[in-house]
């Protein structure tokens, strides 16, 4: 009897208290990028693309700074469809996402059409499968699409693959100084040149709707600010006063324009009704005040003033009063440009006779230096706010870069031309 | 206790059922008096009395006169006596109309005493009919009763004798109870003592081991408290390990906010294999949900501890929250 107590109690001791379920809490993720197997695309019917597609695929992934796709020479097997996937194969790589896909000849051959399907690796599962036709001279627009289906459904944003970055270069042609104002793809290919001038051009920055261009041109040797449709080409200059015409920024609702101009004497920032020409001062200091740019919301916007002493960002309200301070970093962060989402400004911040990209959440303060390359100018934001496109210094010349608006990876955007400034992100055109 | 309760009211039931049957109540009276009454017995002889015998109504006899008598005397006597005679025999005639009708009178007294002797003898013998025949169906009725008096007797009887039955089975079922709880009681009561000859042992064996026991049960429960800690520990370092897994595997999409938080319920095989995984709660976020299952999706083989209770007690279910500090 006695022992069977003593068993009975032994047992209750060892047997464990009532506890919560156990909760592991994960909070932090992988710092690489995500690995992803963009397998070459499949022919049929004879056809012979122009473009390698996924090829066009990989690159764009790479460049979101997000994916890290595998080299084609890895792979263990080369499948065009769903049902030759092997998952194992990719898990065996490493692999977390897999797309596969092939073309086909459509409408007589004058078109192409991809079928392509996206795989998640570990959950062994299709969360992609789709059909897109293009017309046969048109497949790096197809890439391109097929890029932002494969962001969105592994990231949940929007992909920025199929927008445009406007840009100004500047060779030597014929012995001259040449700039050109150019628009390409976001990966720098398929540009072309949209404006041509001997004299510098300027702060190029797109409408809203992604059909239209300003910029500041000084052909007519003084500058002036002229607004030019892509489509069709038709330029207006639209403000060319006594002094400094610069610094153009569409309104949100692609109505107005700020602008900076002296012709009061003192730069100054001005909105302009593009339908009217009418002109509204919004600020009045003895500083200079240049640079604006518009928030999302059009209810405020950034200038750079240095009415402090030396180039700082300032916010304003959109009809010119309570004027508030933004950066104190350092001595110098100039030429402000709004996220999308508008919670940061990025700028060029001054350290050490350094130029860098920095990143300030408005609404904390925190300021985040988002570039290591040193003499960085005109950062420009991807309309879904993951990318900036800035110009920095390499071997002496000036080229574009890309960076994760995070500051996590950094690109350096192609180019066949020399000196190449001033990039300006699209919207997304639909 | 119950059962012999039970028996004792079934007991009493039963006899109250045997008192009822010998009821006389119960019976319906008899029917046959009618029946009966129409071939009636012949009378009993001693009972009927004959009435008186009547009186004579002849009168006696008159008496004879003899007289000798001299001439005158004798005429005289002659006239006298013709007077006397005639006057007798007037007399004679008066006492003979007289006595005719006294005679007649008195026969016709007689004829009423005679005609009302016979009423009355009619009479007298229709009540003494009557009163025979109602003595008759007194008779009758009595001897209905006793008979109906008996038969309920002859009942009771048979009642009483079942009844009388009964309770000699039931004493008997009952003395047979007593002894089969009396068997009963000695058997438990055997038991009872032979179990307290064991714990009596045991306890003799206890009372040496007792102090020992305190000492296990003390050195149990530290060591039940130290594998607690043990487990504890051993399920962070677990734990740990799980989330260094996770971090590496789990890419967090770039839509990823501030507040986003998806949390997975998982299943362990003891191997670490994954048995199941399912989203307990939502971010909201599509992408962000699939990045935290991919993530669990993506982990072979979880660290789990070889110890089976802290694998049980921690690792066989837990939840996972994805919820991340820093963003892409």
């Amino acid at each position: 009897m006695m022992r069977v107590i003593v068993t009975l109690l032994l047992a209750t001791a060892m047997a464990l208290p009532a506890q919560a379920e156990l909760l592991i809490r994960i909070t932090e993720g992988a710092d690489n990028a995500l690995p992803v197997a963009v397998v070459p695309f499949g022919t049929e019917g004879g056809l012979q693309p122009t473009e390698n597609i996924s090829e066009i695929v990989r690159d764009d992934l790479a460049m979101s700074g997000e994916f890290a796709p595998l080299e084609t020479n890895r792979m263990l097997s080369l499948p065009t469809s769903g049902e030759d996937v092997f998952y194992r194969d990719w898990r065996m790589l490493g692999q977390k996402y897999l797309l596969v896909g092939n073309l086909s000849p459509a409408a007589g051959g004058s078109k192409v059409q991809a079928r392509f399907e996206l795989f998640d690796v570990n959950r062994e599962a299709r969360i992609l499968g789709e059909t897109a036709t293009v017309s046969a001279d048109n497949l790096r627009t197809l890439g391109h699409h097929i890029s932002d289906k494969v962001y969105k459904a592994i990231t949940g944003n929007r992909g920025v693959f199929s927008t445009r970055i406007a840009y100004v270069t500047l060779d030597m042609e014929n012995g001259k100084r040449t700039y050109r104002l150019n628009i390409s793809d976001v990966d720098g290919k398929r540009s072309r040149v949209f404006l041509k001038s001997k004299e510098p051009i300027l702060s190029p920055d797109w409408s809203p709707d992604g059909k239209k261009l300003a910029y500041v041109s000084f052909e007519t040797g003084r500058p002036a600010i002229y607004v030019q449709e892509l489509a069709s080409g038709k330029r207006t200059r639209i403000a060319q006063f006594p002094g400094l015409n610069s610094a153009p920024s569409w309104s949100p609702d692609g109505k107005s324009l700020l602008m900076t101009l002296s012709r009061d004497g003192n730069a100054e920032i001005y909105r302009m009704n593009v339908a009217t020409r009418q002109l509204t001062r919004l600020t009045n200091h003895w500083a200079i005040d240049t640079e604006p740019s518009w928030a999302p919301d059009g209810d405020e916007f950034v200038f750079t003033s240095d009415r402090s002493g030396g180039p700082q960002s300032y916010l304003m309200d959109a009809d010119g009063g309570d004027v508030q301070r933004l950066t104190f970093g350092s001595r110098y962060n100039a030429r402000p440009r709004f996220s999308p989402d508008g919670e940061h400004i990025f700028y060029v911040h001054k350290r050490e006779n350094f130029f860098h990209i920095a990143r300030l959440n408005i609404e904390t303060g925190q300021e985040t230096i988002l570039t290591r390359t040193k003499l960085d100018e005109s950062p420009s934001v991807a309309p879904n706010g993951r990318l900036l496109i800035y110009a920095t210094q390499d071997g002496g010349k000036s080229v574009l870069a890309v960076i994760s608006a995070d500051g996590g990876s950094n690109y350096v955007l192609p180019s066949r031309f020399g000196d190449v400034r001033e990039p300006a992100w699209s919207p997304f055109i639909d | 206790m119950a059962i012999s309760v039970g028996l004792h009211v079934a007991i009493v039931l039963f006899s109250l059922a045997g008192w009822s049957w010998s009821e006389p109540s119960h019976e319906p009276p008899p029917r046959s008096i009618s029946a009966r009454l129409i071939m009636p017995e012949p009378v009993p002889a001693q009972q009927a009395s004959q009435p008186a015998a009547q009186p004579s109504a002849q009168p006696e006899p008159e008496p004879q006169e003899d007289a000798q008598e001299e001439a005158r005397k004798e005429a005289e006597e002659k006239a006298r006596q013709e007077e006397q005679r005639q006057e007798e025999a007037r007399k004679q005639a008066l006492i003979r109309e007289k006595e005719k009708q006294e005679a007649a009178a008195k026969a016709k007294e007689e004829a009423r005493r005679k005609a009302e002797a016979e009423a009355a003898a009619a009479a007298k013998r229709k009540a003494e009919e009557e009163r025979r025949r109602k003595e008759l169906e007194a008779e009758k009725a009595a001897e209905e009763k006793r008979r109906a008096e008996e038969k309920a007797a002859e009942e009771r009887r048979k009642a009483e004798e079942k009844r009388r039955q009964e309770e000699a089975e039931r004493k008997r079922q009952e003395k047979l109870e007593q002894e089969r709880r009396e068997a009963e009681q000695r058997k438990r009561e055997e038991e009872r003592r032979k179990r307290e000859e064991q714990l009596a042992a045991l306890a003799e064996q206890s009372a040496e081991e007792q102090a020992a026991s305190e000492q296990a049960r003390q050195e149990a429960a530290a060591a039940a408290r130290a594998k607690q800690a043990q487990m504890a520990s051993e399920s962070e370092k677990y734990e740990a390990l799980i989330r260094q897994r996770l971090s590496n595997a789990w890419y967090i999409p770039s839509s990823a906010q501030k507040g986003l938080v998806t949390t997975l319920e998982i299943t362990l095989l003891p191997t670490g294999e994954l048995a199941s995984v399912r989203i307990a709660k939502s971010s909201g976020n599509t992408a962000f949900d699939n990045s935290a299952l991919s993530a669990v999706r993506g982990v072979q083989r979880f660290p789990v501890p070889n110890d089976p209770d802290v694998f049980n007690a921690y690792f066989r279910n837990f939840s996972i929250q994805f919820d991340p500090e820093k963003l892409r």
